[in-house]
Formats: C-alpha cells, sequence, structure tokens
C-alpha cells in the first residue's frame, strides 16, 4: 500500500502547489442550516445550559472505573512488562530469555522472534485509513531507534515478577552510529535511521538517506514576487520549541483477554476505540469483527492516547499466556517510551509595506519527529494550515516543511497538532514587526485577520480537496475587546521598585474542528417504555465531558430532562462507529450524529404523539418530557408514548433514531490570549499575574465544561512557554524519568487564568457549537514572548522563557 | 503477614507483604478509588487521609500503617449524598478526566479541616503536590475555596443539587479577600 499518490487532506498534507482552488460554489456563502440548529438563548432548554457532568457523582467518590480498576475482575490475571532498548541506536544480536522464562510466575515471554509477535510493520498513529503516517515499526524491535524502544515482552502473576523477568532478559546489541539532533540528521553524512526497505506505506517526500520522513510545501500567490518588491519591508525572525510530554495522570494501561466466544476483548485507555480495533486486526491478522475495543474512564489523552501505544503488547502476551494481561505502563515509560510533541525550528518571514500591510507570509518548519514517523507529515503540515489562515486577506502565503528522524523517542499527535508551534513563531513574529514599523500590535492584526464571509484559500494550499473553508463565524473582534478588558489592557500600575517592569503581551490563534472531509461519526437512540432513553453513541469521552455534551444534545432535540438519557459510549461491540476523539472533532462530529439520531427518534416520538392526541404531527412539538400540542394545549407524556409504542394494540415499534455524520466543513474557533507580566531587570526573574483567555468556540453545549477545557489547555500552553519539556543526555537518554524531574507549573506556580466564552453561532455545527479544546493551547508561549518584549525590550524566541535568558538578552543589550 | 487497619470504619484484616505499599493494598481490597499516577510518592492520587492527615498511600509500606485508621475516597460521601467539598468540586466543573481529584479531594478535606477559611495562595499550595492534567487548577482551587464557604455555613446548600454556573465561583474567591495577582 502506498500512500505517496493519495495524500490525505488532514490538515494539509501533500505538495500540491499547482492544484486548482475548489470552486467557490464548493463554499457557499448562505449554508443550508436547518432552522432547529439556531436556537435563540431563551429558546435552549440543555443546550448551552451549564448541566452537571454525567460521571461526577462517580468521579468524585472515587466510583468510577478506569482500565487498571477492571484487575479484580479476572481472577488469573498475568501483568506485563516490557523490555525496552538500552541503546539510541543498533539490532538485537542476542537475547537470552533463560533466566526470564524459568522464573516462578512467569507466563509468557516474547520477543521480535516469538511466534505470537506481530511481525507486520504498522503505524501506532491511530488515524483514519489509510493513514497518513509510514508503517515503520514493529510492536517488539530487532532493529532499534531510540532507548526506550520495545524489544521484548513479560506476563507474570503479578508487575513485580513480570519487572524482575524483564531485568533477566539479557540483550546484547550491535550498536549503531546515532543521531540526537535534527539539523544534522538531516545531512548526508548522517547515520541513517531507516533502510528504504524498512518502511511501508511511505510518506510524500520522503528520503530517508537523510532520515528525511516527508517534505511538504503548500503556496498560494507569489510569495517570492512579494518580498522581492522594493516597497516592503522583509523580517525574518526564529523560533524554537519544546518537547512536551503528554503526562496525562493516568498512564497507558490495557487490560487484554479472549472470552468464552473466542472473540479478543481489549479494555483499554484510549481516544481511537475503532482505529485501534483496524489496527490490531491488521498486526494480528484477526478479522475487525472478532476484535472488541472498550474504552472505560480515561484519566486524560491528550493526543498521547490517540496512538496505539500499548495495545498490542498484552493483547500478544495474552495469547501467548492464554489469559488475561493487563499492562500499566510505568511513569518512566510514558517520558522515554511514549509519545511526545513534536519539537521544531520554525521560521517565520513577511513582506510588509510601510504603511503595515502584509503582502506575504512564509512559514518554515524543522520537525523533529524523533524515531519514528507517526504523526510526522500532518503535524507539520498543521503548523502552517491551522495558525496562517487565519490572516486570510494576505494575498500571497508559502509554508514548507520537512520531518526528520533522530534517535529519540517517538512524537505523535498532541492537543493543539502542530499550531502551537506555528503560532508562536507568526504571533511572535508579527508583534516583531507591529514595533519594527511602529503599528499597533492589535490593528496591524486585525487589517489582516479573517472576517465572515471570507472564503479561506490558505486553509487549503497544502491540497487536500475541500480544505478551503467558507468563514461563516468569527467572534474575534470580541474575543479582542473582552480580552483586553479582563487584562486592563493600558491601565495597568508599575510596581514601585525601578528595576521591576510590568507589562502586557498579546497574540490570537485559530484552530479547526474535525479534519475538514475525513471525520465520521455515529449514534443510536433506542427508547424504554417508561420515555427514557439509551445513547449509544461511538464518540469517545476521555474526561472532557463529551458523554454530557451528548446527552445534552440529544434531550434539546428529544425535549426531556437529562437524567432520562442514559449514554454508552465508545464500545466497538455495542457502540456505533467513530472516528474517535481528535482534532477537536468530537462535539462538532460525533455531536451532530447525536443530534441526527435524536431528531430521527423524535420523528417517530412525534408519530406516536399524533396518534395519541389525535393531532397532526405539525401541530406537534416536544419538551418537559411531554409531546404536546401548539394548537390545543394537549400533552402525552413520553412515558405514555413509551407505552404505547411498546405494548399498542394495533401497532407497535421500538422507537429508534440513528444518526451518521460528516463533513468537508472544518470551522476555525478563535482564541485572544494576553498575558500580564512583571519581569525584573537585574535578575530577569519574571511573574505571570494572570492569563486571560477569550475564546470564540461558536455556542458552547456547555459553558461550565467549556471553560474548563480552555483553562486546561491554556495551563498546558503556559507550561510550553516556561517548562524544560523532556530533554536528554549525549546518549539520548531521557533525562527525565518521573513527574519529579518533568518541571510544569504546579498549582502554586500556575497563574489565574480567566477563561471568556465568547458565543457566536456556527451554522454547521450542532446548535451552532465548533470546537474548544485545542485553540487555547496555542497562544501562551507568544503572548508571553511578546510581554517579556514589551516590559523589558528583550525578544526571547527559543522555547522555555527562563530568566537566564531573560538576563542574558538584556545584558546583551547593553 | 497480617494487618489490622481500620478503613472507611470498617475494621480490615489483610494478608499482605510489610513493604507492599499502602495504595496497592488497599486497591486489592477493592478501594480503587486510591488511584496511582506515577511510579510513586509524586502525583498525589494515591492520597488517602491516615489518622486525619493526607499522605501518599503508594510511599507508604503497609506495616507503617498497621493498626492506622484511614480515610480513603470512598469514605468520603456517596453517590447520593456528596460531601460538601465534592459538590463544590462538581458545581464548578472542576472535574474533568477526574484521575486526580481522589487525591486532590482528600487533601482538600485535610486542608479545610485544618484551615476552614484558606486564602487561595494557601489553597494552591495545599494542592501543590496534587498534580492535574486537565484543569489548568483554576476551578479546583474555585472549588475548594467555594467548599470552604459552603462549610463554613456562608454559602450555597452543600447538597442542594444547585448547580451554581462558574462565575458564582469567584464568590468564594472575593469572600477571601485575595486573588492571585
Ligand atoms: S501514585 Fe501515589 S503519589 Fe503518584
Ligand atoms: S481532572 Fe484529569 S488529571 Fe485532574
Amino acid at each position: 500500500m502506498s500512500n505517496e499518490n493519495d495524500p490525505k487532506p488532514d490538515g494539509g498534507t501533500a505538495s500540491h502547489p499547482e492544484q486548482d482552488v475548489t470552486e467557490f460554489e464548493d463554499h457557499p456563502l448562505e449554508w443550508d442550516e436547518p432552522e432547529n440548529n439556531n436556537l435563540a438563548p431563551d429558546e435552549r432548554a440543555s443546550v448551552s445550559q451549564s448541566a452537571e457532568k454525567d460521571d461526577d457523582p462517580k468521579l468524585v467518590t472515587g466510583q468510577a472505573k478506569y482500565t487498571a480498576d477492571y484487575e479484580k475482575k479476572f481472577p488469573d490475571l498475568a501483568h506485563a512488562a516490557v523490555v525496552r532498548s538500552d541503546v539510541p541506536h543498533g539490532r538485537v544480536a542476542n537475547i537470552d530469555t533463560n533466566d526470564a522464562e524459568e522464573m516462578d510466575g512467569v507466563h509468557a515471554v516474547l520477543t521480535p522472534w516469538s511466534d505470537e509477535t506481530p511481525d507486520a510493520k504498522y503505524t501506532s498513529a491511530g488515524q483514519s485509513y489509510p493513514e497518513p503516517s509510514p508503517w515503520d515499526m514493529n510492536v517488539l524491535n530487532e532493529h532499534v531507534r531510540y532507548i526506550g524502544d520495545p524489544v521484548a515482552a513479560i506476563a507474570a502473576d503479578d508487575a513485580e515478577t513480570a519487572r524482575a523477568a524483564a531485568d533477566a532478559i539479557e540483550v546484547e546489541y550491535e550498536e549503531n552510529d546515532y543521531v540526537l539532533d535534527p539539523e544534522e540528521a538531516y545531512s548526508e553524512d548522517a547515520p541513517q535511521i531507516f533502510g528504504d526497505d524498512e518502511v511501508e506505506n511511505k510518506i510524500v517526500g520522503h528520503d530517508y538517506s537523510r532520515n528525511r520522513m516527508s517534505q511538504i510545501e503548500g503556496e498560494i500567490g507569489d510569495v517570492d514576487g512579494a518580498v522581492d518588491r522594493d516597497d516592503v519591508h522583509v523580517h525574518e525572525t526564529e523560533w524554537e520549541t519544546i518537547r512536551q510530554s503528554h503526562a496525562q495522570i493516568e498512564k497507558h494501561t490495557t487490560l487484554a483477554y479472549t472470552d468464552e466466544d473466542d472473540r479478543h476483548v481489549l479494555v483499554t485507555s484510549t481516544q481511537v476505540p475503532n482505529h485501534t480495533r483496524r489496527q490490531l486486526a491488521h498486526l494480528f491478522d484477526i478479522p475487525i469483527r472478532d476484535i472488541r475495543v472498550s474504552k472505560p474512564r480515561v484519566g486524560g489523552g491528550f493526543g498521547g492516547k490517540q496512538a496505539m501505544v500499548v495495545e498490542p503488547i498484552p493483547l500478544a502476551l495474552a495469547l501467548a499466556a492464554d489469559r488475561p494481561v493487563i499492562y500499566e505502563a510505568t511513569r518512566e515509560e510514558e517520558f522515554a517510551g511514549m509519545r511526545s510533541r513534536h519539537p521544531m525550528k520554525v521560521r517565520a518571514r513577511t513582506a510588509v509595506t510601510d504603511d503595515g500591510s502584509i503582502e506575504a507570509i512564509d512559514l518554515y518548519a524543522l520537525s523533529n519527529t524523533g524515531a519514528y514517523g507517526s504523526h510526522g507529515m500532518t503535524v507539520a503540515g498543521n503548523v502552517g494550515s491551522k495558525p496562517m489562515p487565519l490572516y486570510s486577506k494576505v494575498p500571497n502565503a508559502r509554508f514548507k516543511a520537512d520531518i526528520v528522524h533522530t534517535n529519540t523517542p517517538q512524537t505523535g499527535a498532541m492537543r493543539g497538532y502542530g499550531a502551537p508551534q506555528g503560532t508562536l513563531a507568526l504571533e511572535g513574529h508579527l508583534d516583531e514587526v507591529a514595533r519594527d514599523l511602529d503599528l499597533d500590535p492589535i490593528e496591524f492584526r486585525k487589517r489582516h485577520y479573517m472576517e465572515v464571509g471570507d472564503l479561506d484559500e490558505i486553509a487549503g494550499m497544502m491540497g487536500g480537496e475541500g480544505a478551503e473553508r467558507r468563514i461563516r463565524s468569527c467572534g474575534l473582534d470580541e474575543c479582542i475587546e473582552r480580552g483586553m478588558d479582563a487584562i486592563g489592557w493600558g491601565d495597568i500600575d508599575q510596581p514601585d521598585e525601578e528595576h521591576r517592569h510590568r507589562g502586557i503581551g498579546m497574540a490570537l490563534s485559530a484552530q479547526g474542528t474535525g479534519v475538514a472531509g475525513d471525520e465520521l461519526g455515529a449514534a443510536q437512540l433506542m427508547m424504554n417504555e417508561d420515555g427514557s432513553f439509551h445513547l449509544h453513541v461511538g464518540g469517545v469521552d476521555i474526561g472532557t465531558g463529551a458523554d454530557t455534551a451528548f446527552i445534552q444534545i440529544a434531550a434539546e432535540v428529544l425535549g426531556c430532562p437529562e437524567t432520562d438519557i442514559v449514554i454508552k459510549s465508545s464500545d466497538t461491540d455495542v457502540t456505533p462507529f467513530d472516528y474517535g476523539a481528535y482534532a477537536s472533532s468530537t462535539t462538532y462530529i460525533s455531536g451532530m450524529a447525536v443530534k441526527k439520531a435524536a431528531e430521527d427518534a423524535k420523528e417517530r416520538i412525534l408519530h406516536w404523539g399524533s396518534k395519541l392526541l389525535e393531532e397532526p404531527e405539525a401541530n406537534l412539538e416536544t419538551g418537559d418530557g411531554e409531546v404536546y400540542s401548539e394548537e390545543t394545549g394537549e400533552s402525552v407524556s413520553l412515558e405514555e408514548i413509551g407505552y404505547e409504542a411498546a405494548y399498542g394494540h394495533d401497532e407497535r415499534e421500538h422507537i429508534l433514531g440513528k444518526g451518521t455524520h460528516c463533513t468537508e466543513e472544518s470551522p476555525p474557533p478563535f482564541a485572544a490570549q494576553f498575558a500580564d507580566v512583571t519581569v525584573d531587570e537585574e535578575t530577569g526573574e519574571f511573574e505571570v499575574n494572570k492569563l486571560v483567555v477569550a475564546v470564540d468556540c461558536g455556542v458552547a453545549i456547555n459553558p461550565g465544561m467549556a471553560e474548563g477545557q480552555v483553562e486546561g489547555a491554556n495551563h498546558m500552553s503556559y507550561e510550553m512557554a516556561v517548562s524544560e519539556g523532556i530533554t536528554f543526555d549525549d546518549d539520548g537518554r531521557s533525562e527525565v524519568t518521573s513527574f519529579g524531574d518533568y518541571d510544569w507549573p504546579t498549582a502554586s506556580e500556575t497563574p489565574t487564568i480567566e477563561s471568556i466564552l465568547v458565543e457566536t453561532h456556527e451554522p454547521t455545527g450542532p446548535f451552532g457549537a465548533k470546537s474548544v479544546a485545542e485553540v487555547p493551547t496555542n497562544t501562551v508561549p507568544p503572548a508571553l514572548s511578546n510581554a517579556i518584549r514589551e516590559t523589558v525590550g528583550v525578544r526571547i524566541t527559543d522555547m522555555p522563557i527562563t530568566p537566564e535568558k531573560i538576563r542574558a538578552a538584556l545584558e546583551d543589550d547593553e | 503477614m497480617q494487618f489490622s487497619l481500620t478503613v472507611n470504619g470498617e475494621s480490615l484484616d489483610i494478608e499482605a507483604a510489610p513493604d507492599d505499599d499502602l495504595a496497592s493494598v488497599l486497591r486489592r481490597e477493592g478501594y480503587t478509588g486510591v488511584k496511582c499516577g506515577c511510579d510513586g510518592g509524586i502525583c498525589g492520587a494515591s492520597k488517602v487521609l491516615i489518622e486525619g492527615s493526607a499522605e501518599m498511600a503508594c510511599g507508604k509500606a503497609v506495616q507503617e500503617a498497621d493498626g492506622a485508621t484511614i480515610q480513603t475516597i470512598e469514605g468520603i460521601g456517596s453517590q447520593d449524598e456528596l460531601h460538601p467539598i465534592q459538590q463544590a468540586f462538581v458545581d464548578h466543573f472542576a472535574v474533568q478526566c477526574g484521575f486526580c481529584i481522589p487525591g486532590m479531594i482528600v487533601q482538600t478535606k485535610e486542608l479545610l479541616e485544618e484551615t476552614p477559611d484558606p486564602t487561595e495562595a494557601e489553597v494552591r499550595e495545599a494542592i501543590d503536590d496534587n498534580l492535574c492534567r486537565c484543569t489548568g487548577y483554576q476551578k479546583p482551587v474555585e472549588a475548594i475555596l467555594d467548599a470552604a464557604a459552603r462549610m463554613n455555613g456562608d454559602g450555597a446548600v452543600a447538597t442542594d443539587g444547585g448547580t451554581p454556573s462558574a462565575p458564582n465561583a469567584c464568590e468564594g474567591t472575593e469572600r477571601n479577600g485575595e486573588t492571585n495577582e
């Protein structure tokens, strides 16, 4: 299988500079929105109310079950441990498992050569099919490419025995040269990490002789022409981002067993049950129908659990040991053996006229994808295709990226998905340009940013059909206005001490909502005779509250209390298909599927209401748990309808609704970020006094939950601005092996984060909703860099921002 | 070896190796509300109250806890009757994935018993070793301040099922006369 000629439109994946822009007609200004989708605030019964999070009573009392909590159900459960490579690059020359196999309580030992170990290549990316990521890895690897690459696996009676057995396995490596720095890796004479025959499904622009897994480029207009004009100033800046860990508090955990019907069941902490099932079917050559992936409560994902990181290992062990096996990664493995955010260098270049008109934006990214290529191309594509469209009025735009391998752990999808890297570069750069040309940074942006009605061609410049989009909702003006108000823009007191200064920086951001043209969600609704409902939905709640949002959407349509809807989500045997929780798609795509399912059921409910009330359906509406007639005021309860439908005399029916949803649309949510900082010019020490972030997410289905998403994302963004991330020693060994080494802002180190929701109406989303949870991940690094620049006049471009860097820059300045 | 513990008011006789960690022992006994998020002693998810003080159960050998009175999250309120702290967490949308929440609530219980009217800074300090990846700490801090107000009797009735929207969350902050600025 090859992807090369069939790039996926995952937010910009292929080089198609010559591609025709999709016809205007394909993105009509008027969206054919059903009337019931646009409710005035006083017409909303469930939507945009802060309904209690459905699973909260269980969560706050410790009753909710996460994967590891199922252990007790399996008395003969074995525990897994994994032997991971100790060298950054090499081949397993010899592996001695004798001692481990002879240990008491050991049930299975797998090496790359064991029968139960799948030998197919795959990608762990957890994307749609065919994956826009190369198939470049094995479950257990003979050719190891980073310290932490899995080599062997053990199942034993308990975790301690499994660990002891893992330690008893002796692996000899034939070591190869290795390379850790992406710039070095991207040269002709660097050690080559992949042989050309070691990768299937190669991605556009690959050149493994230089460790390049992909190269992508897209352009609209003529950037070089604009840059060469003599009425423009050309500015160039360069930025660098950290390798951030997802650091979900629940580690990757999977429990695998074969049930009484010979079907293979995985209870697993995943964001993508259906993609996981498909990838496992490929690896193990088992029909999709014989695999069941069930997601219990998940202790956070953030993209880290979009990857199928651990699932194949316990499944292989369960097959080998013929008993259930649980694998819970250690925290050390989380940092060295799982996934992380792609660290990047991003160069920004603009051509701007004297009076501040941006004629061209040119962005280039060098992305370090680590040892394997999961999400390498698509994350890099989003460095350009998420932030750049914000300035859709700029006539010439170009983005190019090289994605290279190094002998460092794998990277992958992470909240923001390339947009944080691109947003730092673009928003930091524009701030610098505005200063240089003596322009107001906000007015300068306003002249160029999106408005309702714009056809956004920049989003489509990387190719992929349907990636251009019509902007139908945009609350940027209000985000800025309310954000300025909340932070006290232009109205802050300076500290008394002369060496301390206070200032504010800002940045804007746009994201997407789902992957345009590459999503699918589905839902089914079943009515019980007492008027309650079972809502089955493929969408995946990883702690975001998606289940609650689904319930609210269904309740709004059905006119019933939320408590009358019992939700079951994300179990591939029971719930309809879904691409999973990523790309900010859940509320928008799966939520719309829920809405359609509820509308489908409502049609039948109205049919029965009409029968019982002896009134035409057209006169009837649902609300307050009833079907009522707008004409007569008569009503019949959903319970009466449920009983009549199930047990009626002349006609019977199980009231069912189904909905599936996909779309070519991916409307951007927007954020305006403000950071208020005090800097000591003598020491470089700084204190962030407050963060304000105003977000336009369309209609927030649940404002309380949406605010929580905004604040959590902003904290993650703050971490990218001030923390080191995962670092390595010269041998390629992670210097972070525990939370103790991972220096991220704790509660007392986190400033107050004020979240503001700006309501707009996105006609393509359920009840006007678009995404919320990613866009605030993008904005703190540029806002803080801009704030420091404003306050003490120095520019920090490589993250994290530290007192040492500020002091050094101040000294340089003198 | 045999150990005896009093857990949420029940006495338990437990067979365990002396250095088995208390978190694993409690989880084995069915108290799976005790969460494990790190390789021990850092994330705070496994906090329980041992003789009233919040400690990370994973960092304690069961023999050190022999004879102790322990309260886990399961012993603080029930789904039908949430403790005011739990209700405040629910009302303030302070819970996302929920994995850190048992430890956070256990820690809050200790805090509010010792410091019934904490400042925001004191709250942040108290939960400084309760790592949360989801919330950015903003809503948990608001919830804890409001829980203090509720428990002091000057806030909303904790179990009225009411869900004050987030702006009300700030009342607690103002009442305590301190912000993080
Ligand atoms: S598991 Fe006990 S503190 Fe992390
Ligand atoms: S709510 Fe998810 S870690 Fe705190």
